[in-house]
């Protein structure tokens, strides 16, 4: 092991740094490969495509722009209308699930909450009882609503005596993860059934509510172990300075938190940026993303458009590249901060 | 300014589910004073601070800020400023910001504040740091930020958790020193929290000793150190602390290995486990003869510069230590006699560390 052994501190043996530069740059061509083989293939003929592999441009193949001439020019609209339909529904779902995530996180890891078990299953059975009676015998939903209330109150008092058990904060937390561990094929014919239902198929709404409602989670999740490894005494100083909880928040919390909610706005940026499934439900032409594009080339008369379909994937990920690179800094920093605390 | 104000604690209870941290507890803190409330760590001390700065639920009891009852106000109402043990410094907002927090919650203009953040900064000599983070200070200048933002809004009374414990010895000493003489001239009423028994002693005005959630006495630190109400508060003040011998009371007094100690005028049963206690200074290394107090033998002795400190291992088992000259020669192992002052020897009842006192 001595040639990985440092001689002085911070100086590696020049055989180590040899090595570990090596499989650094192995393990990086490894990675940027696919990257370069998709900004070619944009640029190859049709003929270099189909012939058998080529690797070098001008060397061994002359590049083209007809795929970018496809894609920019004639089919520009459809094109560009995709692109900023991803963009506004990635940003609008990213912020909206980002801010209601990290104020529910902070709550759970800050407020003690203690629902009565009892409370809970009554509330579940009252809101199973209302849907199968609207639902499958066509009773008013006013009437079974006030029915419920009724009922539920009652429950409450007649179960609270016997069912003493209570809920925590990690229960709710649980439960909330549970939603995302849920597989979205289960729920996306409901989720269709329930957009047809008032009209909203197709439009931006529906896919930015979804997005943010599935990605909820995953923000919770992250953003509750961050708001836990605050130092709890730099909130109470705030208090007794006199600062609201809303102020606290804004001023020492999330000043601090900013590592992981970059990390966290990213992952989840990513991950509406990248959806399909419940896209191509919920979209039909109006509203959609990059990723049904990119599919539907998959599919033409012409067979599949591989210079095209990359040229796309070129322009689709850009964005996301720019945004890693913006947050990249807060990220490792995020990353050692975490590592420092514990 | 807000001027100093009276803080009374009436029967203050606390319950942690079936563990009761703080039990009745009763205090008056009159304004300007200085009450350290001093217990080994557990005993409730800091639950009790926390609960009269509101970052803690009553459960029982009130709290009373001047004539305002507080017990069910927010901490942000109470008009207490707080300096907790790991500072709790904002490491986002320089040492000028962190300092004038309290003044920018309060929708102070940005003149005012800066006027007095540098009035603030310059009491605890800060100055010339103001532009700097949290984490390009030292223990001791960060510990300095603390204190400027608790002052700075001159609250009604100053919470402190152990605010020096995190320092070097050499720094804490120093500290120590300021913070009484800045005690002294804001003359805001403090109450300070504390294990370690030195700055109990040096800084306050009065000392509260806690245990296990009760209160076991509350006195000046002269009163406590020379008149313990009970074994606990004797072998808690003093380094080294008093020094305890266990024997069975007899007729004629205090029988402790082959010796008799006298009661002094304490009367007890005859038959009941007592212990003897004094402390360090009020015994002498004597010669191990039919005169000696009691009999022992050296386990080691450490010059400590001004004196000798001799660790002796008593009839019973346990330990006492002795000051002694610091020239003094003696051999570990030795058997040596001790003789004991008799009007400084303090009588416990072993079992429930009750003091013996000769008018009871």
């Amino acid at each position: 092991m001595s040639l990985f052994t440092p001689r002085r501190v911070g100086h590696m043996s020049p055989g180590g740094s040899a090595i570990t530069y090596l499989l650094l740059i192995v393990w990086a061509a490894f990675v940027i490969f696919p990257i370069y083989w998709l900004v070619i293939t944009s640029f190859k003929s049709v003929n270099d495509v189909n012939s058998g592999p080529v690797f070098l441009p001008f060397i061994d193949f002359q590049p083209s722009l007809h795929a970018w001439r496809d894609l920019l020019i004639e089919d520009w609209a459809d094109t560009s209308r995709s692109y900023i339909n991803s963009i506004i529904i990635a940003l609008a779902s990213t912020a909206l699930s980002v801010l209601i995530g990290s104020m529910a996180a902070y709550a759970l890891a800050r407020v003690t909450y203690a629902p009565r078990l009892s409370t809970v299953l009554a509330f579940v059975l009252c809101m199973a009882a209302v849907l199968v009676a609207t639902m499958a015998y066509g009773v008013d939903w006013r009437l079974a609503g006030a029915v419920a209330v009724a009922l539920f109150v009652l429950m409450v008092r007649g179960l609270g005596n016997r069912i003493a058990g209570r809920l925590g904060n990690g229960d709710i937390l649980f439960w909330m993860i549970s939603q995302r561990i849920l597989a979205p094929v289960v729920v996306v014919v409901p989720i269709y059934m329930m957009f047809q239902s008032v009209g909203l198929l197709d439009t931006h709404i529906a896919i930015i509510l979804t997005y943010a409602v599935i990605n909820l989670p995953i923000v919770v999740w992250l953003m509750y172990d961050f708001f836990a490894s605050i130092p709890r005494d730099l909130e109470e100083s705030a208090q007794l300075d006199g600062a609201t909880m809303f102020t606290v928040f804004r001023e020492v919390v999330l000043p601090l938190s900013k590592p992981g909610l970059a990390a966290t706005t990213l992952l989840v940026m990513i991950l509406a940026w990248n959806e399909y499934l419940l896209a191509l439900f919920l979209s039909t032409a109006d509203a959609q993303t990059m990723p049904i594009l990119v599919a539907a080339m998959n599919a033409g008369e012409r067979g599949i458009l591989w210079w095209t379909m990359s040229a796309v994937i070129v322009v689709m990920i850009l964005p996301v590249l720019a945004l890693a690179v913006v947050l990249q800094r807060f990220i490792s920093k995020g990353i050692l901060v975490g590592a420092v605390k514990g | 300014m807000a001027t100093a104000k009276r803080i009374e604690i009436r029967e203050m209870d606390k319950h942690y589910g079936a563990f009761h941290a703080v039990k009745s507890l009763s205090l008056t803190v009159e304004p300007g004073e200085f009450l350290v409330l001093l217990g080994p760590s557990g005993c409730g001390k800091s639950t009790a601070l926390r609960m009269i700065a509101g970052l803690e639920e009553i459960t029982g009891g009130q709290v009373l800020l001047g004539d305002r009852d507080v017990t069910h106000v927010l901490p942000k109402y109470r008009d207490i400023a707080m300096v907790f043990q790991s500072y709790a410094l904002y490491p986002h907002k320089t040492v000028a910001e962190n300092i004038g927090f309290p003044l920018k919650i309060a929708g102070k203009t940005k003149a005012e504040q800066d006027a007095a953040v540098a009035d603030a900064a310059a009491q605890v000599q800060l100055g010339e740091l103001l532009g700097r983070y949290p984490r390009e200070l030292s223990g001791g200048q960060r510990q300095r930020v603390a204190l400027a933002r608790a002052i700075i809004r001159r609250p009604a009374a100053f919470l402190m958790d152990e605010p020096l414990s995190n320092l070097d010895a050499k720094l804490r000493g120093f500290m120590r020193a300021e913070l009484k003489r800045m005690q002294k001239d804001l003359g805001v009423t403090t109450i300070y929290v504390t294990h370690d028994q030195i700055e109990a002693m040096t800084l306050a005005h009065r000392v509260a000793i806690m245990r296990d959630g009760v209160l076991q006495q509350l006195g000046t630190p002269k009163e406590v150190y020379r008149d313990p109400a009970n074994m606990f508060v004797a072998g808690f003040m003093g380094s080294p602390p008093m020094n305890f011998v266990a024997g069975n009371a007899t007729g004629a007094g205090v029988k402790v290995g082959d010796r008799a100690l006298s009661l002094e005028g304490v009367r007890v049963r005859e038959g009941t486990h007592v212990s003897v206690g004094f402390r360090p200074e009020d015994a002498e290394l004597a010669a191990p003869d039919d005169t000696a107090d009691l009999v022992a033998e050296v386990f080691i002795a450490e010059m400590t510069g001004d004196e000798t400190l001799v660790t002796l291992t008593a009839p019973d088992g346990g330990h006492i230590i002795v000051r002694a000259p610091p020239d003094i020669e003696i051999e570990d192992g030795a058997r040596v006699g001790l003789r004991i002052d008799p009007a400084k020897r303090y009588y416990f009842e072993t079992d429930s560390g009750k003091r013996l006192r000769a008018d009871d």
